[in-house]
């Protein structure tokens, strides 16, 4: 079974995409099955620590300041970075970023790197430079492992694998192994241990991406669970951290309400069993870790977003994976679904953003139902489903309407633009339907009635609208009007005032 | 004091296809003794049109309910995705008209979802409705998310007697209605009210409640699809039904 | 490669890396729609965790107690011990009962004190020294710290790098035993931060190491596994000094 294919390959839109996922019920039962452990461990952990509302809007506001003054904390960071021993360099875009990778790689005359998680090196596709290269290029954290293996791109931020069972996992690692592998877990992680350490100790470079970049001292932390990332800065000589230039957190003390959020968003943990806090390559009389560090401060399409009143805060992520998580639509589909590096809520916005593509937007974007549980979900509460709003929007400004849906609209602004034309399009509409109609049902699968109808039925329009009906109830409600109580009456006085009072009173939150 | 003006915003899906969600709401308040009004030149909040993008095409559609409800001093409607958009949105699509966004604010500050009306305002919380039926709850995404509906219908749906509620798994996942995105994304959709069906019959209600009728219509659907027989209803129809069982008996 | 071209290589990097930084600072601040050399730094009202939780302490034996709870729910080992001389003897029993071969222990005059290399027969008692190599490292059973820090909330302990505290100490072996000092126990995890927030930069360490239990994954079937790269074995000694 091949599960998803490579993104080279993949059909061009989400819905052809999404037809493949919904198909696969292995895929569809095992997204299932993690992201709802993964939502209530997220539940828990965030009941259990408390206040958690206040935590997430400090973590928006350090994100939300952090970006605002970006230029400055940036410069912070790279001054104090270069101060500790470390080579910085900025890439614009991917293709910059792989030539500086390629440069480092090949004056350090390596023949193997070994990498943990990143998601910035999946949008650089480093691996496949490397192996252009002939430099061996291997993930070692377990799930990015598995999918390096089976040829296939990372279906969600934290679990890459997501959409894998042991079945196909020993099955990949068998022929790793040139031995018959049983699908037991620890077996199988176990067989992952003795091979990739041997792959740690050969390796000439040690790759790692950056969860954050600390501007008053010039480091990156790095959290995991496995202790990959921890090898590939310990063990081999020179280590490249490949780096989104948002990442930056002002302080140490920051790190406090990150490493809060972070963890109980992504996993429903306390903290992740590694945290590291790397500061520059090892001191001149340590005994490990790194003797030359690089930083590649990345771009690609992320300064774009700044300045812009509708995205900006899409910086403000964390990459949690909560929002993948929290999505309905992502629980039917899976992440390769999305197409591009990021899938999720955040991949539908995130990806078109960084690309500036078009095409993108008339797509990804639609595949949302707008329900709002990726921004419940958010620990920095990023508005993703208003984000979504604002790309459709976009796109239509720019011109990219669908025909039909334009002319539908055209229609919707016609008719609900005048009361008039509404009421005679409804008289029109249950003159139309006695066609279709069967019991109070409309369940031919006709014209854009299709898609709906292929898994409903159609109420059909009464006899009488509301407003058709009115002028009848409106008598009926003179008979059966009550005296109002005074109590009920001084309520409602009192709401009117409290309201001119100022403010939307009657709002939760 | 001159009277105060109560009006409905009927919801065009209210309006053209249950217009019984709003005898309900309207019969109920008259309990109360608040007389509702209906402007009839109101037609749809356009969220349809905004959520696709169609900002000027919205911006039609929502004109006429700013003209429509200007002079009232309560709005109150029966779905809390089209108070939502009132309030959160109205302001956005007329950021640079400062006429209209100061109609579109003055709009959504009185404007109120049913239950938040019952419950908030009116300080009602048992209506004494008599119901004998095994329910289940769908809180819709708009209501509960965008507005913090939470509180008001499980006080209302507790005090309705001899009514079983029980509790509906993954309540608060979206039932994939989200309006065009079901004509649109039609299969990721289905596949999401499928699931959203399967837990409902897991229940074993015989009848499901929400809020919201673009989600009730969306499962209701789904449900006579699969030819099952579980009653959808918003909840102003089963306090009004209730009512009325309590008054005869 | 001679190190001197390797030097050529970095300088010219670095050059190429100074003229690249002003575009690119430069477009951000463009985007950002800020001109000029805004040295100030930007006043920061937010920093940190809020101020509820700053005042959230736990008397000390508290601290033990949820930092052993903690640890133990992550899959880890914990005893609270008096002495050193009771760590010492813990030790040796964990290593007789494991059959462990070789030991590696930080060069740390706690650890020193203790003379393993004495009480143990049979095993190989490492000491963690600059030439050391990963070998050494890699080969042992068990690995010995003593720590810096140690946070209850989260069940962490804090480990720093120097020449006499390799990295590897912690990581390679596949047993990891950690000594924590009761008096290094803190609540929570930014009084611990609070030891490198705008603290020197010169005195950083190169690596702060928070380990909050056995090393773990959840990648096959959200099946949980111990010890993928990590020590999957870990034993936490609270040492109270009563």
């Amino acid at each position: 079974m091949s599960g998803a294919s490579h993104e080279g390959t993949s059909p061009s839109t989400v819905k052809e995409r999404a037809e493949i996922a919904l198909n696969n019920e292995f895929l569809r039962k095992a997204v299932k099955f993690t992201t709802e452990r993964l939502r209530t461990g997220k539940k828990s952990a965030s009941e259990e620590h408390g206040n958690w509302d206040l935590w997430r809007e400090r973590g928006r506001q350090i994100r939300l300041h952090t970006i605002a003054h970006l230029d400055y904390y940036l410069s912070q960071f790279i001054e104090n970075a270069r101060a500790n021993g470390v080579h910085v360099h900025f890439a614009a875009t991917s293709e910059e970023a792989v030539e500086l990778t390629m440069a480092i790689a090949k004056e350090a005359g390596a023949r193997s790197v070994v990498k943990s998680k990143s998601m910035v090196s999946e949008e650089l596709h480093i691996n496949a430079a490397l192996e252009k290269a002939g430099i061996e290029s291997v993930e070692t954290d377990l799930g990015e492992y598995i999918i390096q293996l089976a040829g296939e791109a990372p279906s969600h931020i934290i679990i890459p694998a997501i959409h894998k069972n042991r079945y196909q996992i020993a099955e990949l690692l068998s022929k790793e192994a040139g031995k018959e592998l049983p699908p037991d877990t620890s077996i199988l992680a176990g067989f992952v241990r003795r091979k990739l350490r041997e792959k740690f100790l050969e390796a000439d470079i040690g790759m790692t991406g950056c969860n954050f970049a600390i501007a008053e001292t010039g480091s990156i932390v790095l959290f995991e669970n496995e202790g990959n990332a921890r090898m590939v800065s310990t063990v081999p000589k020179t280590q490249i951290t490949l780096m989104g230039m948002e990442r930056i957190i002002p302080t140490w003390d920051d790190l406090e309400v990150m490493s809060t959020l972070l963890p109980r968003s992504a996993t429903g943990q306390k903290l992740t069993v590694y945290m590291s806090g790397i500061t520059g390559p090892r001191r001149p009389l340590d005994g490990d870790g790194p003797e030359e560090m690089h930083i590649i401060i990345v771009d690609n399409g992320r300064s774009l977003q700044l300045g812009d009143p509708e995205f900006q805060e899409l910086l403000n992520c964390i990459r949690c994976g909560a929002c993948l998580n929290a999505c309905p639509v992502y629980r039917q589909i899976g992440g390769h679904a999305y197409g591009g590096t990021y899938s999720g809520p955040i991949g539908a916005v995130l990806t078109p953003s960084l690309n500036k593509n078009i095409m993108e937007w008339d797509d990804i974007a639609n595949a949302s139902s707008l329900c709002g549980a990726c921004y419940e979900a958010c620990p920095v509460k990023i508005p993703l489903h208003d984000m979504l709003v604002y790309l459709r929007n976009r796109k239509v400004k720019n011109g990219k309407r669908m025909m039909l849906e334009s002319a539908g609209m055209k229609g919707f602004k016609l008719v609900m633009g005048n009361h008039k034309l509404y009421e005679s399009a409804v008289k029109i509409g249950r003159a139309g339907q006695v066609l279709v109609k069967r019991e109070g049902k409309i369940k031919a699968k006709i014209g854009p009635l299709k898609g709906w109808n292929s898994y409903r039925h159609l109420s059909a329009l009464p006899k009488q609208s509301f407003r058709e009906a009115w002028q009848e109830l409106e008598k009926d409600l003179k008979q059966e009007m009550r005296e109002m109580t005074a109590e009920t009456k001084q309520r409602m006085e009192q709401a009117l005032k409290t309201r001119k009072g100022g403010g939307n009173s009657h709002e939760q939150h | 004091m001159k009277p105060m003006k109560v009006s409905l915003f009927i919801t065009c899906l209210s309006d053209s296809l249950y217009p019984k969600v709003g005898e309900s709401m309207a019969r109920l308040l008259a309990r109360y003794g608040v007389e509702l009004h209906f402007p009839r030149t109101q037609t749809c909040c356009g969220q349809p049109a905004f959520n696709s993008g169609y900002w000027d095409e919205a911006k039609a559609s929502a004109r006429t309910l700013l003209d429509a409800l200007d002079d009232s001093d309560f709005v109150i409607s029966p779905s809390g995705s089209c108070t939502g958009m009132i309030q959160h949105y109205y302001p956005k699509l007329f950021e640079h008209d400062p006429d209209m966004l100061q109609k579109a604010k003055r709009l959504g500050e009185k404007t109120y979802e049913f239950t938040q009306f019952l419950v908030q305002v009116l300080g009602v919380e048992d209506v004494g409705a008599v119901f004998p039926h095994k329910a289940t709850y769908h809180p819709s995404c708009h209501g509960s998310r965008l507005l913090g509906i939470k509180s008001e219908p499980m006080r209302l749906m507790s005090n309705v007697k001899q009514m079983e509620l029980v509790p509906l798994p993954f309540a608060e996942d979206c039932c994939g209605f989200g309006g065009t995105f079901a004509i649109k994304m039609c299969d990721i959709s289905g596949a999401m009210v499928t699931e959203k069906v399967d837990h409902v019959l897991e229940t074993e209600a015989e009848v499901l409640i929400g809020l919201d009728m673009g989600c009730l219509m969306n499962i209701a659907g789904n449900l006579s699809y699969r030819g099952k027989p579980v009653r959808v209803m918003h909840l102003a129809e089963v306090l009004y039904e209730g009512v009325l069982a309590s008054e005869r008996s | 490669m001679s190190s001197t071209e390797h030097e050529a290589f970095l300088r010219d990097l670095r050059e190429k890396s100074l003229r690249q930084q002003e575009q690119f600072i430069g477009n951000i601040k463009q985007r950002l729609g800020r001109s000029g050399q805004g040295g100030e730094p930007p006043a920061h009202p937010f920093k940190g965790a809020p101020d509820f939780w700053q005042e959230f302490e736990l008397k000390q034996d508290e601290r033990v107690n949820l930092f052993m709870d903690n640890w133990k729910k992550a899959g880890g080992h914990a005893v609270q011990l008096r002495t050193m001389e009771e760590a010492k003897r813990f030790i040796v029993q964990l290593s007789k009962d494991l059959s462990a071969k070789q030991l590696l222990i930080q060069n740390q005059e706690e650890l020193h004190a203790m003379e393993l290399d004495r009480s143990l027969n049979g095993a190989e008692v490492s000491v963690w020294h600059q030439q050391q190599g990963l070998s050494v490292a890699a080969g042992a059973d068990i690995g010995v710290v003593v720590v810096d820090y140690a946070a209850a909330y989260t069940g962490s302990i804090i480990v720093t790098s120097s020449p006499d505290k390799g990295r590897s100490v912690s990581l390679l072996p596949t047993v990891m035993i950690a000594i924590i000092p009761a008096e290094r126990l803190y609540t929570r995890v930014g009084q611990v931060l609070a030891h490198f927030n705008g603290s020197i930069r010169e005195q950083m360490p190169a690596g702060i190491h928070f380990i909050s239990g056995p090393s773990r994954s959840a990648d096959i079937e959200n099946d949980l596994t111990i010890g993928v790269h990590g020590p999957g074995i870990v034993y936490a000694l609270v040492v109270t000094n009563e």
